[in-house]
């Protein structure tokens, strides 16, 4: 047994002790082959169900602090598959360690918002996530989570149980865009495509998704 | 970590600051309450003894209808000037993180915190800590604005990364705050209009 699979089965047991998980949609996960998996983000929990729930082994993007927040941290964290990404710059070894990962068949999961939403209230995507979809060519499963926000806010130190549901969408093709310009000219029907189906699958349609523009918006 | 994080000042009268501790926040001038319980986010009204649900999202909207953090910040002359003591910590070090024998990338380490204050006014922001890397910036130099857990991180000139925990202050008012006035700064200068604060800057 190796220590995702360990890890798995306990976060089995926090996710069903945590929060009433409802998951739907997980044909749609590719049985073999390279995907990414893009995640709405709502809660420190967010990561724990998504790893529950994905049928498939799955390497996820993590900010990079947290790797350096203790030795348990350290030790845990590229054992559950995590891969850091440096947030107050842009992280070139992120994108290499995903292509890699990708090339060898992998999964990798990545929270396109980029950060818990404060208020619950999608949040625009950051512009690299869209480019790096872009670049791959590997076919996009959006999942959308809704719930985990009344189970545990980022703003709050208390958790309540709470019903979750995650659902997996129809992977999506953007097919490979392996110069700029191509990614450029394909970026807003992808972010927007991305956005929809995020908002579709986490039921935050009347919230009004914001696309890759505007991330001054709601500030 | 606090419900006065998100909900920094009143909703309904956009009084500032809101009083609060833990999960609850309540109007010293209108005496509205808002409380989680249960998942939920419950409202009383004053003179009104009914609880009815409201949804974050709405109680932040109706708090950047008020003016969000920009009301107490700007002054009677209409300079913008607004203070927060904070613990302040730089980061030091950035290691490799490796798994398997492959480099998964890097993990950044902050240093020691010290007790200090952060001051913005329209053009600049100060970080003073009493160590060297304290300072003044034009808020054109700033590179990422970006909140973290319970604190502001800001990406300075250098590769110099600093985060700001606040002692008693809200870190979701410091980020709306300093990406409206950096925001501000940029389309003054003629730069444009920012699109995006993390990893970098970026403008459209």
């Amino acid at each position: 047994m190796t220590w995702y699979a360990f890890f798995r089965a306990v976060a089995r047991l926090v996710a069903w002790r945590l929060v009433r998980l409802e998951v739907s949609g997980r044909g749609h996960v590719p049985r073999r082959g390279p995907f990414l998996l893009v995640v709405n983000h709502l809660s420190f929990l967010d990561p724990i169900l998504v790893a529950v729930a994905c049928p498939r082994r799955i390497h996820a993007l993590a900010k990079s602090t947290q790797f350096a927040s203790g030795p348990v941290y350290a030790w845990l964290l590229p054992r559950v598959n995590a891969i850091p990404a440096r947030r107050y710059k842009v992280d070139p070894q992120v994108v290499r360690t995903v292509l890699r990962l990708l090339e060898a068949g992998e999964g990798v999961c990545i929270y396109p918002e980029g950060e818990r939403s404060w208020d619950g209230a999608p949040q625009p995507l950051r512009r690299g996530t869209v480019r790096l979809l872009l670049k791959t060519g590997v076919p996009v499963v959006p999942c959308g989570i809704s719930g985990s926000y009344e189970a545990k806010p980022r703003w709050s130190a208390t958790r309540h149980r709470a019903r979750v549901a995650l659902r997996f969408g129809e992977p999506i093709e953007f097919g490979v865009h392996d110069t700029r310009a191509e990614r450029e000219v394909a970026f807003d029907a992808a972010a927007a495509r991305i956005v929809s189906s995020l908002a579709r699958l986490s039921g935050t349609e009347d919230a009004g998704a914001q696309g890759a523009e505007g991330p001054v918006s709601r500030s | 970590m606090a419900l006065a994080d998100l909900c920094y000042r009143c909703p309904e009268c956009g009084h500032d600051p809101m009083s609060g501790e833990g999960d609850a926040v309540w109007c010293a001038s209108c005496e509205v309450r808002i409380e989680r319980r249960r998942g939920r986010l419950l409202m009383t009204r004053p003179g009104d003894n009914m609880e009815f649900d409201i949804k974050a999202s709405d109680l932040y909207s109706k708090i950047y209808e008020h003016g969000g953090p920009m009301t107490r910040a700007t002054r009677a002359d209409g300079t913008v000037r607004y203070s927060a003591r904070a613990e302040v910590s730089w980061r030091v070090s950035e290691r490799p993180v490796w798994h398997r024998g492959a480099l998964l990338g890097f993990a950044e380490s902050m240093g020691p915190a010290a007790p200090g204050a952060i001051t913005v006014e329209r053009a600049t922001v100060s970080i003073e800590d009493g160590r060297p890397d304290s300072g003044r910036w034009s808020l054109l130099d700033i590179r990422a604005v970006q909140a973290a857990s319970r604190s502001l991180q800001l990406s300075l000139p250098g590769d110099r990364l600093v985060q700001l925990r606040f002692l008693d202050d809200s870190p979701r008012r410091w980020e709306v705050l300093m990406r409206l006035l950096v925001a501000d700064a940029y389309e003054r200068a003629g730069r444009g209009r920012v699109v995006e604060f993390q990893p970098r800057i970026v403008t459209g």
